[in-house]
């Protein structure tokens, strides 16, 4: 039955050459707009790792004053963590929580090399975000006496750098010449919202005599409203004339960074959901014309006793092959992108992509084919031959 | 004949109404997709307000620090200083404006709190940029030199800080971190996607936090240089490039181990480019990318085309038969053939200009992109009679070549 399938196929390919091109250039499409959505879709299954929801970004900008910017700096955070309203505050680096800003830098330890996203913050930065302790704890003043500086990492970090290693005490270098200790291991960190992918991180504390991360990240209490924000930055005002104060609500930012992910997924889904209609029409329209012009020969087949499921499954079936060739030189092209680890995606988003873009297309066929091919089967024998 | 061909085409389109609409839907759609990007291209890169004159601009945005086997560097946009030495002293420019990118601040009133973008510019901005100014007047030079605490804001501004229906709100004081600010102008706002002249509202540049007394050469400030024509732009690039290899060993260093410095004086979107892809082999990249995603984009419902088409016209073989038979050549089929496909890419086409309205005025009314103008200009439209017509040609002229070459007694048989 497949053989014979094949070989009605392949009398006509010159005809059906287009056709495959067709199927095949909707796979490619498809199988485009799939990894991206997978991909999204991957990253916003996992847990973000952090709380957002009550805390603050206070954005400071020393300008043209440049005396003792570490003293202020700290004074400012007294003053912060002494309202009522603050349940806990910390100076952090400016890539802050959805802030556009990156900082990356790659450590070794044993010779393997990792890179890694760099956040700078001081001892409350786990109370602040409610990060969630695997091994170990997170650095503390005390931690200030050892040699290295202290850093903390996540479980995405600890497994490519340590393997099965226990990482606390160790120590990693960066560049050759900063070393640090690990004091602690923390869950996940996807500092850029859900749809970023779980990548290695690594936190620094704050040299004491920090005047550069200018950051302070507040945690304020249920209920607290612009009021005290307008008080707040009064008062930083106050107190460091000419310095540049910025508030933003890490719950803002996030949907802000959301919305640039959601925005190109949600064109490019609209554009090829246009597509997919258009072919699936097309499809429709030419599966009908063909199928409607072999009337003598489904009459023929009918009067030799094929039953109409029999006479439907054929047509079907001549269908599924075309997809079949075309999905077959799909996936050459498909499957490079998981063997060649291309944009750095891991393999499993792909395949998950193939594998759903294969069975959207054979569904998109089958619905196309099967109007056609039940109207074909009901032809009546005596009718179709008499035409003829 | 023409007329003919075309009564012809319109029979056989309301003789099968489903295939003509599959053609017309794909048709339509594509070329409406086609025509929102395009319009929202246009968007971005064209002459828009408030940025009427960018066809003669030069943009002086990024200060590129490099080491010569560039495995270090740093960019950003430049200092204040910087751009007053090598680029307000240019001779053949018109104007040069300097300005800073825009950052953020916080205002609040009657316990609300207004998110603001503000921007710090010299009393040039506003003739390099042609703003409508609502009420009131830019700042001048005066301004500038005394330093005076003064700001043009934009309306949407205005009517988020001031109660509405009180009259005008020049001479009123908007308090942003602890400053009052006199306001003197309200200007009709700028959409974000216009990244340098976008804010909410503008400052002289000797306005408290503004920087501009840094030293070195990374900070916040770019500069728009004006040219009196835009005939004169390679003489100005040449002139600026001139000026930036005078600069010596020393101040490239800026205390760091960096040999190159790379400045350049761009239009729009070259500038634009630039900051995606840094090098020549990245931009071959991004425009194999960008041609890729473009040629799956408009193959796709061409191949489609090609295939409704190819069983529409065998459909018509016993027509095709007849015609020949009666001594018609192949070419005068063909020509048949081609006419009808232009003339339904234009039915599409049609369609499509009426849809892209439709959708463009849904984006500008909706307040995604504030300020949105987004229109079907004469170059979109042109673009998209041109698709329409390769569309028509590269679906119609394969089967109707099959067609024509048909035998006769197959195509009566049929």
């Amino acid at each position: 039955m497949l053989r014979h399938l094949f070989k009605l196929i392949w009398n006509k390919k010159g005809s059906h050459s287009l056709l495959i091109i067709e199927i095949w250039a909707s796979f490619m499409v498809l199988f485009g707009v799939l990894s991206l959505i997978v991909y999204n879709l991957n990253n916003y299954l996992q847990p973000i790792g952090f709380e957002y929801e009550q805390v603050w970004n206070l954005d400071l900008a020393n300008n043209q004053d440049t005396v003792e910017v570490a003293a202020k700096l700290q004074r400012v955070l007294q003053q912060v963590r002494a309202s009522k309203e603050v349940e806990s505050a910390t100076r952090m680096s400016s890539n802050t929580p959805f802030s556009a800003n990156q900082m990356g830098n790659a450590v070794t330890y044993n010779k393997v090399n990792v890179g890694a996203d760099f956040y700078h913050s001081d001892s409350e930065l786990i109370k602040t975000l409610g990060l969630s302790m695997l091994t170990g704890k997170w650095y503390t003043e005390a931690d200030r006496v050892s040699k290295f500086t202290p850093v903390v990492i996540n479980n995405k970090m600890k497994e490519k750098l340590f393997l099965n290693e226990n990482p606390i005490g160790k120590v990693v270098v960066q560049d050759g010449k900063n070393y640090f200790k690990v004091v602690g291991v923390v869950d996940k960190f996807k500092a850029k919202g859900e749809f970023m992918a779980d990548n290695p991180a690594l936190f620094q504390m704050m040299a004491k005599d920090d005047g550069w991360n200018s950051n302070i990240l507040i945690k304020t209490k249920p209920g607290t409203d612009a009021n005290f924000e307008a008080e707040l930055v009064k008062n930083i005002a106050l107190m460091l004339p000419g310095w540049g104060i910025e508030v933003s609500y890490l719950k803002e930012s996030r949907e802000n960074r959301h919305k640039l992910t959601l925005v190109p997924v949600l064109i490019f889904l609209i554009v090829s959901g246009f597509l997919l209609t258009n072919v699936a029409l097309g499809l429709f329209g030419i599966l009908n014309l063909g199928i409607a012009r072999r009337r003598n020969e489904i009459g023929l087949r009918r009067a030799m006793g094929a039953t109409e499921g029999k006479v439907t499954i054929q047509f079907l079936g001549e269908i599924w092959v075309l997809a079949t060739l075309s999905l077959i030189i799909g996936l050459l092209f498909a499957i490079q992108f998981p063997i060649m680890n291309v944009f750095d995606i891991a393999s499993g988003i792909y395949i998950t992509a193939i594998l759903a873009a294969i069975v959207i297309i054979f569904l998109i066929v089958t619905l196309c084919a099967w109007y056609p091919s039940r109207q074909a089967s009901r032809i009546h024998p005596a009718l179709a031959l008499h035409e003829e | 004949m023409f007329i003919n061909y075309i009564k012809i085409a319109w029979k056989v389109l309301l003789r099968h109404p489903f295939y003509t609409f599959i053609t017309l839907f794909g048709i339509s759609l594509t070329l409406t997709v086609l025509m929102v990007l395009t319009s929202f291209l246009d968007h971005l890169f064209g002459t828009h307000y408030p940025e009427g004159k960018r066809n003669r601009s030069l943009y002086i945005a990024t200060v590129m620090q490099t080491d010569s086997s560039r495995t270090s560097m740093s960019t950003g946009p430049a200092t204040f200083g910087f751009l007053t030495k090598y680029a307000k002293s240019l001779k053949t420019p018109e104007k040069v404006s300097i300005l800073s990118n825009f950052s953020f601040s916080n205002t609040y009133v009657n316990g609300k709190r207004i998110k603001l973008n503000t921007k710090y510019t010299d009393s040039d901005f506003w003739q390099v940029t042609d703003f409508e100014f609502l009420e009131g007047k830019p700042y001048n030079d005066q301004n500038v030199k005394k330093g005076d605490h003064v700001a043009v804001i934009t309306d949407a501004l205005r009517d988020q800080y001031f109660e509405k229906d009180a009259g005008t709100v020049i001479g009123k004081y908007i308090e942003i971190e602890n400053i009052n600010y006199l306001v003197i102008g309200v200007v009709k706002g700028s959409p974000a996607t216009r990244v340098y002249t976008y804010s909410d509202i503008y400052f002289p540049y000797t306005a408290p936090k503004s920087n501009y007394e840094n030293k070195g050469m990374r900070g916040r400030y770019v500069a728009i240089v004006l040219a009196k024509n835009e005939s004169d732009i390679p003489a100005i690039q040449s002139e600026f490039d001139s000026k930036i290899a005078t600069i010596s060993k020393t101040d490239i260093q800026d205390g760091q181990n960096f040999t190159v410095l790379i400045v350049k004086a761009e239009k729009y979107f070259d500038h634009f480019l630039n900051t995606f892809a840094r090098d020549n082999s990245q931009k071959i990249f991004a425009y194999t990318i960008a041609a890729l995603v473009l040629a799956m984009f408009m193959g796709l419902p061409a191949i489609n085309l090609v295939n409704v088409n190819v069983s529409r016209i065998l459909e018509r073989a016993s027509e095709i038969g007849v015609r020949k038979a009666f001594g018609a050549p192949s070419k005068a089929l063909l020509w048949q053939f081609i006419i009808e496909n232009i003339f339904i890419t234009f039915i599409g086409g049609a369609f499509a200009l009426a849809l892209s309205f439709l959708i463009i005025n849904m984006i500008n009314s909706s307040g995604w992109i504030a300020y949105a103008d987004l229109t079907i200009n004469f170059s979109v439209f042109l673009i998209s009679i041109l698709v329409c017509l390769v569309f028509g040609l590269v679906s119609g002229v394969l089967p109707a070549f099959r067609m024509s070459k048909l035998k006769i007694v197959d195509a009566l048989k049929a």
